[in-house]
């Protein structure tokens, strides 16, 4: 068990950041975005200990669930995607000057508010490619794609994305 | 005209987006447990030991700003022998109520790897002051303007972590003291007035409103 134990805070040290972020482009709070994604390493970690031959890829294992988790937090609160208006109290660097970092709050909010106006598909599609960085083929089988369609959506998805952050 | 090299750029801004420092721990540790088994080829009565040492450790260079943290503590847990229950009462008070005092310190500087070990002695110690009060339900001035102490420094440190300090089994000093008070004052001679107070203090209590209840109460006591 501690094995096993150990393993998994290494998977929980290398994606709760990502994970995290994932899920709060996609949710109204920061509050929201911490229960979802504690709830998304929790099953993680609950399938993992039974048996970690059920996950044959972590990294898309832990956005699906995630994704799932979002969809349902959706369906149950019949809520709409709407950008939350809350300042991010949380973003790193503390050295930053308080001007500096409301500029950056600023531009934060008006991207989040860009990129949730994209279809789900666009938002993932920019979110892990070029924010969580994945290789083009995971990202093809995290979208269930082929790899020469997904580069077709990842450039879509930028040319709407542009569009969009012009009229915000 | 933004240029799509320019929307990436700008969506590279997006990775400023982190959780704080104190919520990836607690969670980690929420999920996984505490404490992982450092050396698990150690038998048991090792491990034990080599654990009170580890923690002897932490507690000497960490967790205090005085270098004899530990020792000072351990002197007052034997003098606390000696004293009456009531003076071991405050002493505990006091104890958990400069632990929440560290524990604030430490939270507030976002460090990680002191903040377990804090939170865990902190609850420790909330916990063992209560039990005293409890036990000794002895309830003076002294002891009331220290619970009092304990409660407002307690909200502010779980304001800061997002997570409670008191143990849920554990019944809450505020709670025990606001209680006595009651009790107290039933059983003695009230105006009209005084009796309408109580009457007050108890609704607050039914709502859990117990700082309320004590400040009520002590405008009786001082009246």
């Amino acid at each position: 068990m501690d094995k096993l134990k150990k393993e998994f805070g290494k998977i929980y040290d290398k994606y709760i950041e990502k994970i995290f972020r994932f899920v709060f482009l996609k949710v109204d709070s920061k509050e929201i975005a911490e229960d979802l994604t504690s709830e998304t390493f929790l099953r993680t970690w609950k399938i993992f200990q039974n048996g970690n031959s059920k996950i044959k890829n972590i990294s898309a294992f832990l956005y699906k669930t995630a994704q799932n988790l979002i969809v349902d937090y959706y369906r149950e609160k019949s809520k709409k995607q709407i950008v939350s208006p809350e300042v991010f109290p949380f973003i790193a660097d503390p050295r930053q000057n308080l001007e500096k970092k409301a500029i950056l709050n600023s531009e934060i909010e008006r991207i989040k508010k860009a990129l949730s106006q994209l279809n789900e598909d666009y938002q993932n599609a920019i979110i892990w490619y070029y924010l969580d960085e994945l290789p083009i083929q995971e990202v093809a089988n995290l979208l269930e794609r082929t790899v020469p369609a997904t580069r077709v959506l990842i450039s879509r998805a930028i040319k709407a994305l542009r569009e969009k952050l012009e009229k915000v | 005209m933004t240029t799509e090299r320019e929307v990436i750029e700008k969506i590279k801004v997006l990775k400023q987006i982190k959780p704080e420092k104190n919520w990836v721990f607690l969670t980690k540790e929420k999920i996984l447990g505490k404490e992982l088994t450092f050396f698990p080829f150690l038998k048991p009565v090792f491990a034990g030991s080599l654990f009170i040492l580890i923690l002897f450790a932490i507690s000497f260079t960490f967790l205090s700003e005085s270098s004899f943290y530990l020792i000072k503590k351990i002197i007052k847990g034997e003098k606390a022998v000696f004293v009456s229950e009531e003076k071991e009462s405050k002493l505990e008070l006091e104890l958990a109520n400069k632990k929440l005092e560290e524990l604030s310190k430490i939270a507030k500087t976002q460090n990680v790897e002191k903040l377990a070990p804090a939170i865990s002695q902190t609850k420790e110690s909330v916990a063992k002051a209560t039990q005293n009060l409890v036990k000794s339900k002895k309830v003076n001035k002294e002891i009331v303007k220290k619970v009092l102490e304990l409660e407002n420094k307690k909200k502010e440190v779980e304001k800061i972590l997002g997570t409670k300090i008191t143990n849920g089994e554990v019944e809450s000093p505020i709670k025990f003291v606001a209680q006595y008070l009651i009790e107290d004052l039933e059983n003695r001679s009230l105006s009209e007035e005084q009796r309408k107070t109580l009457e007050k203090a108890k609704e607050y209590f039914e709502n859990g409103d117990f700082t309320k209840v004590i400040e009520l109460l002590l405008l009786i006591n001082n009246n």
